[in-house]
């Protein structure tokens, strides 16, 4: 069997607020290969959000190890783990997080800057991806005169921008109407089709049910459901 | 190479585009922003520029008056304190110059004996200076006659009561052209023979409104005196200052009995001198005005630490998400430095050009001219980018510190 993309080995979380200590995660182990399709569901508060930061490099972990493509993630320091959350990692955030001044082209290229490369390519590249996301009439529009689904549609184009090969997805459809939210599972299943491995925190069944596997995590722990 | 550098470019341009879209995205931080700064510089170029100027017409009047560095003035009387000399003023004589004109290194001698005498013409008396001098007076100043003839050696030699106006007197007597008529110093007649070009002066130093008399008509007619107020020097061209206002020294203290540690009876003014105490009062003033505005940019400066703190601290959702996307911390420190880097040049360059529309409002009330300098310019570039720079280190590395994990879920 290949070698996962991603191995969790007893990873804990503890955030001190005040004198006061809480464990959000209380050693969660996780294998993801490549070309998963992975659903993360549980209650409010149960660590999900938590652990999807520590997935895309953007907390550390208290302690345990986290190999992601056979690196060690806590050895790594500032400016490497931000290297690779840029060329491996994508994101899509529930609230879109599109830069309000930037139109929807900018928005895509966004990482390309933080890559140290804007050639032509990956303008062409940007507006395929719009295209492809059914945007193609949209390139110039900022995202207040874009509708939920549409900013969600170049969020997804943002994150693809640099050919990552995880995709991580914090409740992608949670600020969405049904329809769009449609679109938007309709668009990670093509991507996963494709290869790309996804991670996806929800809290709809139905969205999770378009994963290929589902697992849920329950203050710290990832439990049977 | 080529294609790196043209990525390079296309960067440079990008990041740009976003300093500046981040900027303009609130409209209201950049405009106290940039008012912040411009107001301290506008001052400090004011400043700058207005003392710039004054030194600038104090070295054309010097220049106007033939006081360039092949110039030298020996004026009556040594060192003095508060106004008041300290020494006799009857000891320069005539033939001090007669001795001086001896030497190989000059080229023209001019004495010339002058006070301030009651003139009048119908009836309309003024105290104005009146100089007594030599047909040479006119080269060794570059004065030019406009209307008329100069001094010339006959009235010299048969005590002609004959004079030359200065420019602004015909205007204070409110005569057009009295060349030929009669005008009255202290209480004799004279008769006008010329009216001399104007010149730039300023200050107190009216140039122009002077008149002028025969030397020997000066002294015996209207001042009864053997002694002369002042000798101006023109050099040769090869002498240097440096070794020849010492000669002259030793030559007049000599020619003065002065010997040991007695005083000079006698001031030699170079033009470094002379320009130096024109400028010195208006330099401690100036120094004290910069030093105002000295403080007021660093009062600017904790302005715009204040104001680009509450920008980190409003774009933090923003600062998470380059994080999340790739920025490293570098990255982050760098864009709010461009970002106050670009408040900083801008303003330096509004501030300018309104210290410029200042200095012509000023010169409207006063003698002084605008001056363009691009000593100016630079200098309030370069305060400008040092006082934003510097106050924005503090906030450009608090954006370093936003945590992308905790900051996102706040968005």
């Amino acid at each position: 069997m290949s070698e996962p993309l991603i191995l969790l080995r007893d990873i804990k979380k503890v955030f001190l607020v005040g004198k006061i200590s809480y464990e959000v995660l209380k050693g969660v182990n996780l294998e993801v290969f490549a070309g998963d399709f992975l659903a993360i569901m549980g209650p409010s508060g149960g660590g999900k959000s938590t652990l999807l930061y520590i997935l895309g490099l953007l907390d550390k972990p208290t302690s345990g190890s986290y190999i992601f493509e056979g690196r060690e993630v806590s050895t790594l320091s500032e400016a490497e783990m931000a290297h690779l959350r840029n060329q491996k990692i994508g994101f899509i955030f529930q609230a879109f997080h599109l830069v309000p001044w930037a139109t929807a082209l900018e928005n895509v290229l966004l990482p390309t800057l933080y890559r140290g490369s804007i050639t032509e390519n990956y303008v062409e590249r940007a507006s395929l991806l719009l295209d492809r996301l059914g945007l193609q009439n949209k390139k110039n529009l900022k995202p207040a005169e874009l509708s939920g689904g549409e900013q969600q549609r170049v969020a997804i184009a943002r994150a693809l921008i640099n050919k990552p090969s995880l995709l991580i997805a914090d409740e992608p459809t949670g600020n969405l109407d049904s329809k769009s939210s449609q679109e938007v599972v309709k668009i990670l299943k093509e991507l996963n089709e494709e290869g790309l491995t996804i991670i996806l925190v929800t809290h709809d069944p139905e969205v999770a049910k378009s994963a290929k596997k589902i697992k849920f995590l329950n203050y710290g722990v990832f439990v049977e459901e | 190479m080529g294609s790196s550098l043209k990525n390079r470019f296309l960067l440079f341009l990008a990041y740009n585009r976003e300093v500046v879209k981040e900027l303009l995205s609130n409209k209201v931080n950049l405009v106290f922003m940039v008012l912040t700064l411009v107001l301290s510089l506008t001052a400090i170029n004011t400043i700058y520029a207005l003392g710039k100027s004054a030194e600038k017409q104090v070295l054309d009047t010097l220049a106007n008056l033939n006081f360039g560095k092949d110039a030298l003035l020996i004026v009556a009387g040594g060192q003095r304190f508060m106004g008041i000399g300290l020494t006799r003023l009857d000891t320069l004589k005539l033939e001090d110059a007669k001795a001086l004109e001896k030497l190989s290194f000059v080229k023209l001698v001019s004495p010339t004996s002058g006070g301030t005498l009651e003139v009048s013409y119908k009836g309309q008396v003024e105290k104005i200076r009146v100089e007594g001098v030599f047909p040479v007076y006119a080269p060794a100043n570059t004065w030019k006659v406009k209307v008329g003839r100069f001094i010339e050696d006959e009235d010299l030699e048969k005590l002609n009561k004959v004079v030359l106006l200065g420019s602004e007197v015909p205007k204070k007597f409110g005569i057009a052209i009295p060349i030929g008529d009669k005008i009255l110093i202290a209480g004799q007649h004279f008769t006008i023979v010329g009216i001399l070009e104007e010149k730039p002066s300023f200050g107190h130093f009216p140039l122009n409104e002077r008149v002028f008399v025969p030397f020997t008509t000066a002294q015996r007619r209207l001042f009864n005196r053997d002694y002369i107020t002042a000798i101006k020097i023109i050099l040769q061209p090869t002498a240097e200052q440096r070794t020849t206002v010492p000669l002259i020294r030793s030559i007049l203290r000599e020619r003065h009995n002065l010997y040991g540690i007695a005083e000079d009876d006698f001031r030699i003014i170079t033009p470094d001198f002379a320009l130096a105490r024109f400028l010195s009062a208006q330099r401690v003033l100036q120094t004290f005005l910069l030093a105002i505005s000295l403080i007021s940019l660093v009062i600017s400066g904790v302005v715009i630490l204040n104001l680009m703190s509450a920008m980190v601290e409003e774009k933090a959702g923003i600062i998470a998400l380059r994080r999340a996307l790739g920025a490293t911390n570098r990255i982050i420190f760098i864009h709010y430095i461009a970002i106050s880097l670009t408040v900083a040049l801008f303003s330096g360059f509004v501030g300018w050009l309104l210290s410029l529309g200042v200095m012509h409002l000023i010169s409207a009330f006063t003698p002084l001219k605008p001056l363009f300098s691009w000593t100016s310019f630079g200098l309030s570039l370069i305060f400008s980018v040092a006082t934003s720079l510097i106050f924005s280190v503090i906030p450009a590395t608090r954006a370093t510190k936003v945590e992308p994990a905790i900051l996102l879920k706040r968005l």
